[in-house]
């Protein structure tokens, strides 16, 4: 992989310390030059402006981070560096709907810098003058005043991770437990320029395992007790404000003002919800305190589908799905397949090949009415989480789609196999696009190639979700990153792509 | 006047103590004994009436001529039924005294590999769940240690005496948990079937290493050689030699197979498998390998959630009609006294009656090697047996009399000892009334 | 007609959203009814209509379409009650602190728990899903039924059932926080204590509210005192509002509370496990305390050491309210099975027995008006047994909750899973021990929470 960087000076010298910091070893001879243009142009391409639409041999023009103009007729600005995007296919910056992009997950055992890994419940060797039924707030995993601006690393692998699959822009949440701290959008180049701070309040029914809440009854009760108290302190600071002769002092509480903009409903809640019971649950607490909420990181929703469609609540389905049990006739798929199997591995070190010749035909031999049951039942529902994204369209339920706990490998197949189980093209890109850019009140600035929207594109080979499209080129705030392709065969695995930056 | 009342209250008063205490401190007693105009259910021998005779410790007569000789005591038994003694397939009886104090506990050595520790040495006689058991009709149990791969020796004892040499009934058996791997329930376990199955290979070869060592031991011993003080070996040879039981606990179904396949492979004379909780999932193979089993609770949980909610109550009757020879367990300690009503759940999900009660009796003697004595009402066997109000698997049915080893065992244990004191209790609610 | 059309559809969203748990009508055909409170009836008949039972009698017709049950040959009785349990239920322990009455398990239910369809299966239909016992003075509870084959936690609550909290005395709350975390309470001393302690600053967090009530329209610099879930429970708890379950063994410790109780006003009291309650019988009797109880489990603690088989029948021949209950996924199934025990220890009639499953548990959890017999205007939950069900050859054939049948043994499907792991198609195995071993299930969460790295 290579990309070329778009950077001044200064900060390539503050990204080159911070890589030195983290041991990570850049590539050797990387030369980065100043830009000698802002103006980009991408000719003769195939560009999708918004689910359903499409300009064949249109121009793009990005210019000081905007699109300057798109379509058919479009004159290239004299200062621009130009692209043949000859057969390319260009589409609106992806956004990640909700993402822990840029914040690394936390080692065991390690501080890990940043409250990503703090906000985790303590290690094991607790430290004992916590009490743990009463833990102070960042033990107790409650920290909603908290900005997830102070802990993102743009130099984060998973940041180029998920660029390299065409997302320009993020809903980062914080990690952690209940009440990790706010989200925020940023764009995902190396800047880290913030969009919107304190973008969205962050909920879980994460418990804290040893430290009160640890579990979910406590988590529940926490949550209604501090967001009634909030009103409380809310109404509290308003009649002192008005009044204060006489009047107990408020306390001032910023854990309790963080909820403030909630209960105005300036502000709305991304409850991460994965799985049919807990979607109940936040129901449950959205219905008692009255919050507008967005439900988040869903895994194993299509049971609610019918009362998020009744209560408009908006969703983000998650790009993880379940994987295929690791089974034998699945390890030798994966044998005969890509990736060398751990079988065929294993076979080689049996000293006695007989052995495993004679083990192979008992499987199959196999044919047990039982197993051969409760594999149709499990593939009947592995089915319902593949076609979860589409029976959500189907009932005309708009949604974004959150990586928090997809692996970036697995999110192009992801798609894939939801589109494969009915979801539309057209919607899986709208779910990656103009609705996340609607839900996080973005549509102004991002979701579709428009003129004076932020320049963030994604340009492809083949159509995106072809299974073999491959990103050419990402524009971030009109950043360019470039891909070439992989290496074809494991012989060249070696060769590091090296080149300069043109432009 | 006054005085003389007073001196009468305080007779009856020295009486009714004695005649308490006499009751609490019941003590067991040996004789002949008639139980007269009983249903005598000989498990062996068909159902018959009339009177059972014990003397000597021993049955002496069953039928309607038994000569009753003078001196004997009568307990007439009309409309009650005469059993022999239950016996338990597998309990901690007398190896555990409180369930959460360690110290009371004498069921688990440090070290997976101890063969050489004698559940029998550890047998506390006066252990609290000992009366409780036997009053119930269990008179007999095996008792083992558990933990690691090979805990130690299992003791067959008799539920009635004051040294475990009293107790002891006639059998040991060595212990080996057969190596079970599986996945972790929670947490992620990626291994796929193969890793595991390569894991119970390991453990199988390291199976096999000590059972060659067990058999060199043996030829050393035979061929008249000097071996190393190694009393691990000792146990384990015995047991390659045939000499001894091996009692071979495994419950997953997979496990069960390999476990036929190792017993098969190391041509093993003496083994009977416990546990046997998924044996319903390959009954076949283990009856074709006639491997006796001892199963059990039967009051329990199936093993996997897609499982029928019953299976595990169907598990023995469906072992049993697969023809495999099935004796029942209760795994339990302080409610070994249960034994009865998992040979009559047994029953009610599809085990034949008769063959759950020689599951019970005979079968587990045969299994034990002490149905000579043991597990049947017939003249000349051990007079271990009890009277009933009816069928002894029926929840309500009570126990009038028993008999262990020919000692007629009073009928008291904590339990009926608390429900004498308390049942109306004194003081009451008031202090002076 | 805008308007009117706007109507209808908030109706239909909002039945949506709170949708009523289904009932059923059926017409049960000559059986042997047991209807524990008024005796057993021969051949006779017992009709369902929405849920209710209309009619007993015999020669019953059928309403026109109704689904009818033959039970000829078979014993008909009230679903079974099981006044302990932590089946269906997603967390048990917040074990965190002695005192968290603020927590709710209903908050974490469970409805594709298999334990609720094994429990069916054993003719249980509702269950009091309790939280544990690491703190003394734990979370509410829900009475729940067991309506199987929902996703919805909604579904399975018994809606209208008494609020009910879990309290804790003895070793677990000792070895909880004395020995786990070095806090009060480590002692029995503590542990009431610890009670006395949160009961009186309830009273004072409802005195500052009273007084915050009476000053706020004419003082305007009145401030509300802070809202705080924990004493909000408390001072309910203390108005009568909750009644208390308390999971305890020894004769001292529920002597201890009774008097606690007597001191701040407390009357709804029922005692869990109990298993000492024998010997303090006259004075639960007296106080008006119910007892829930094991039939025959002791030992596997030392609480527990000094205790008899023939706790339930003594509590009973005392005139305590007394059930028989499982606090475990395997007696849960065969409550008869349990109640029938107290009939060889004990010799109690088969009513008595009965009554122990059935109407005293509904007493005990505050629902007696609508489950725990057989009677005219009471919910048509039914168990159905083809023999009589105290005996241990008794098989449950039926089980039905307000005239849906959600147990039909002919029916069972080998896998009654409503929700199955996309990821495993075998699911794991496991066997876990028949007996009560060191913890009860009480105890959940806790061991791995208090010695291993529980995730």
């Amino acid at each position: 992989m290579k990309y070329h960087l778009l950077l001044i000076a200064m900060l390539f010298s503050a990204v080159a310390t911070t890589f030195g910091q983290f041991g990570q070893t850049p590539a050797p001879a990387e030369i980065v030059t100043s830009p000698v243009t802002r103006t980009i142009a991408l000719k003769n391409a195939n560009i999708i402006p918004s689910p359903g639409q499409m300009i064949e041999k249109g121009i793009v023009v990005i210019k000081d981070g905007l699109i300057l103009a798109v379509g058919k007729d479009v004159k290239i600005p004299i200062d621009a560096k130009v692209i043949d995007a000859d057969s390319m296919y260009v589409y609106a910056g992806f956004i990640d709907g909700m993402s822990h992009v840029g914040i690394p997950a936390p080692q065991n055992n390690q501080g890990q810098g940043g409250f990503g890994a703090q906000a985790q419940r303590p290690q094991t060797q607790a430290q004992p003058q916590i009490d743990r039924g009463n833990p102070p707030n960042e033990a107790a995993g409650i920290l909603p005043e908290r900005s997830v601006e102070t802990v993102i690393k743009m130099d984060d692998k998973s940041v180029a991770d998920m660029r390299k699959l065409g997302f320009t822009a993020a809903h980062i949440v914080p990690r952690g437990n209940m009440l990790p701290g706010k989200g925020a959008i940023v764009l995902l180049n190396e800047k880290s320029p913030y969009l919107r701070k304190d973008a969205s309040f962050f909920s879980q029914l994460q418990g804290s395992g040893r430290m009160y809440p640890s579990t979910v009854i406590a988590v529940m009760s926490k949550y209604r007790e501090l967001y009634k108290q909030a009103e409380q302190a809310k109404t509290h600071e308003a009649m002192f404000a008005k009044n204060p002769k006489g009047m107990e002092r408020p306390n001032y509480s910023p854990t309790l003002q963080a909820f403030y903009p909630v209960i105005d409903k300036k502000q709305t809640v991304f409850f991460n919800a994965e799985d049919v019971l807990s979607i109940y649950r936040v129901f449950t607490l959205q219905k008692d305190l009255g919050f507008s909420m967005v439900l988040a990181n869903v895994k194993q929703g299509w049971e609610h589908a019918d009362a998020i469609k009744t209560k408009g609540i908006p969703v983000i389905l998650s790009l993880d799905l379940p994987e295929e049990p690791k089974t034998s006739e699945n390890a030798q798929a994966n044998a005969s397949g890509r990736t060398p199997g751990r079988l065929v591995a294993d076979r080689n070190e049996q000293p006695n090949a007989e052995d495993a010749k004679k083990e192979e035909p008992k499987e199959k031999v196999a044919n047990d009415p039982e197993k051969e049951k409760l594999e149709a039942r499990r593939k009947e529902e592995m089915k319902k989480y593949l076609a979860q994204a589409g029976v959500f369209e189907s009932k005309g339920i708009e949604f974004g789609l959150a990586t928090t706990d997809a692996d970036s490998k697995n999110i192009h197949a992801n798609l894939r196999k939801m589109i494969e189980n009915g979801l539309t093209e057209k919607a899986a890109l709208a779910a990656l696009t103009t609705t996340p850019a609607k839900m996080l009140g973005l549509s102004d600035v991002l979701g579709t190639i428009e003129q004076g929207k932020i320049g963030n594109l994604v340009v492809t080979s083949k159509p995106y979700f072809d299974e073999k499209a491959k990103v050419k080129y990402v524009f971030v705030d009109g950043q360019m990153f470039e891909y070439e392709d992989e290496p074809a065969a494991p012989a060249n695995r070696g060769r590091r792509p090296t080149g300069g930056g043109t432009n | 006047m006054k005085h003389i009342a007073k001196i009468f209250l305080t007779i009856c008063l020295l009486i009714s103590t004695l005649l308490a205490n006499a009751q609490v401190v019941g003590k067991s007693s040996r004789g002949t004994f008639a139980l007269t105009n009983a249903t005598i259910v000989t498990v062996t021998k068909g159902t018959v009436q009339g009177t059972l005779l014990i003397q000597d410790g021993k049955i002496a007569g069953i039928g309607t001529n038994v000569n009753v000789p003078a001196g004997a005591t009568r307990i007439d038994c009309s409309g009650k039924f005469i059993y022999p003694g239950f016996i338990d397939g597998g309990t901690q009886l007398g190896l555990n005294e409180v369930g959460s104090v360690s110290l009371t506990q004498d069921f688990n050595e440090i070290g997976d590999f101890t063969p050489q520790m004698q559940a029998l040495t550890a047998v506390n006689p006066n252990a609290s769940a000992i009366p409780v058991t036997r009053v119930e009709g269990v008179t007999t149990v095996l008792t083992q240690p558990s933990g690691g791969v090979f805990p130690g020796t299992a003791a067959l004892i008799n539920l009635v005496g004051y040294t475990p040499d009293q107790m002891y009934a006639g059998f040991k058996g060595l212990i080996l948990n057969f190596p079970e791997v599986r996945r972790r329930p929670f947490g992620n376990d990626t291994r796929t079937d193969e890793d595991l199955k390569k894991e119970e290979e390991k453990l199988i070869k390291q199976l096999n290493e000590i059972w060659d060592q067990g058999a060199l031991y043996a030829k050393i011993k035979a061929d008249g050689g000097q071996t190393e003080y190694n009393p691990e070996m000792e146990v384990v040879s015995a047991v390659v030699k045939g000499d001894m039981t091996l009692l071979l606990e495994v419950n997953r179904n997979n496990a069960i197979e390999s476990a036929i396949k190792w017993v098969q492979d190391r041509k093993i004379k003496k083994v009977v498998f416990t546990g046997v909780a998924e044996g319903w999932r390959v009954a076949d193979k283990i009856a074709a390998a006639n491997i006796p089993v001892i199963t059990g609770p039967v009051i329990a949980l199936p093993t996997r959630e897609s499982d029928r909610y019953d299976k595990a109550y169907a598990n023995a009757g469906l072992m049993q009609k697969a023809g495999v020879k099935v004796a029942l367990r209760t795994n339990d300690n302080e409610n070994v006294r249960n034994l009865p009503f998992n040979a009559g759940y047994a029953v009610a999900y599809g085990m034949d009656k008769d063959a759950a009660l020689k599951a019970v009796t005979i079968t587990s003697a045969e299994i034990f090697g002490v149905d000579k004595t043991l597990g049947s009402l017939e003249v000349g066997k051990s007079a271990t047996l009890f009277v009933s109000t009816g069928d002894p698997f029926e929840t309500k049915t009570k126990i009038t009399n028993l008999f262990i080893d020919g000692w007629n065992v009073p009928l008291e244990s904590r339990h009926t000892q608390l429900y004498e004191e308390f049942l109306d209790r004194k003081p009451g609610l008031n202090k002076g009334k | 007609m805008k308007n009117y059309i706007i109507l209808i559809i908030a109706f239909f969203a909002v039945s949506a959203v709170f949708a009523q748990p289904k009932t059923g009508s059926l017409l049960i055909k000559n059986g042997t009814i047991l209807t524990i409170t008024k005796g057993t009836l021969e051949n006779t008949d017992v009709l369902i209509e929405n849920g209710k039972i209309t009619k007993i009698g015999k020669n019953l017709t059928a309403p026109r379409g109704i689904e009818i049950v033959d039970a000829t040959g078979q014993f008909v009785m009230p679903g079974i009650i099981d006044a302990h349990s932590h089946q269906g239920i997603a967390a048990t322990n917040e074990g965190t602190n002695p005192i968290t009455p603020e927590v709710f398990i209903g908050d974490a239910l469970d409805p594709v728990d298999i334990g609720l369809y094994r429990a069916l299966a054993g003719g249980c239909t509702s269950s009091h899903a309790m939280h544990g016992s690491a703190n003394v003075i734990g979370g509410e509870c829900e009475t729940i039924k067991h309506r199987w084959g929902t996703m919805n936690p909604q579904d399975i609550v018994m809606e209208g059932a008494p609020r009910t909290i879990k309290f804790a005395l003895g070793e677990n709350p000792m070895r909880s926080h004395g020995e786990g975390s070095g806090k009060v309470p480590s002692t029995r001393m503590g542990v009431e204590f610890v009670i006395r302690e949160a009961f009186t600053n309830a009273q004072k967090y409802m005195a500052a509210w009273d007084k915050y009530n009476k000053e706020k329209a004419t003082n305007p610099t009145a401030v509300a005192p802070t809202y705080n879930r924990r004493m909000e429970t408390l001072a309910d708890i203390l108005k009568g509002n909750i009644i208390i379950h308390c999971h305890s063994y020894r004769a001292d410790e529920i002597y201890m509370l009774l008097n606690v109780c007597k001191d701040f006003g407390v009357k709804k009291l029922v005692f869990q496990h109990t298993n000492e309650g024998f010997k303090v019988a006259p004075e639960l009797a007296a106080f008006g305390a119910g007892a829930s109880v094991f039939a025959d489990w002791w030992a596997y603690k030392f609480e527990v050491y000094y205790s008899t088989a023939y706790n339930a029948a003594i509590l009973t021949k005392n005139g305590v309210v007394t059930s028989i209950n499982s606090d475990d996924a395997n007696l849960i199934r065969h409550l008869n099975h349990e109640a029938a025990k107290t009939q060889r220890y004990g010799g109690l009639s088969d009513d008595e027995a009965l009554a122990l499953i059935t109407i005293n548990p509904a007493k005990q959890l505050g629902v007696a008006d609508r489950i725990g017999s057989i009677e005219v205007g009471k919910d048509g939950d039914i168990a159905i047994f083809n023999k009589h069900p105290l005996s241990v050859y008794s098989v449950v054939q039926k089980s039905i909750i307000e005239g849906i049948v959600y147990f039909d043994i002919a029916k069972s499907a080998d896998d009654a899973r409503v929700s199955v792991n996309p990821e495993e198609a075998l699911p794991a195995f496991s066997m876990e021990s028949s007996h009560h071993s060191e913890f009860d299930s009480c105890m959940k969460d806790m061991f791995d929470y208090l010695f291993g790295g529980k995730e």
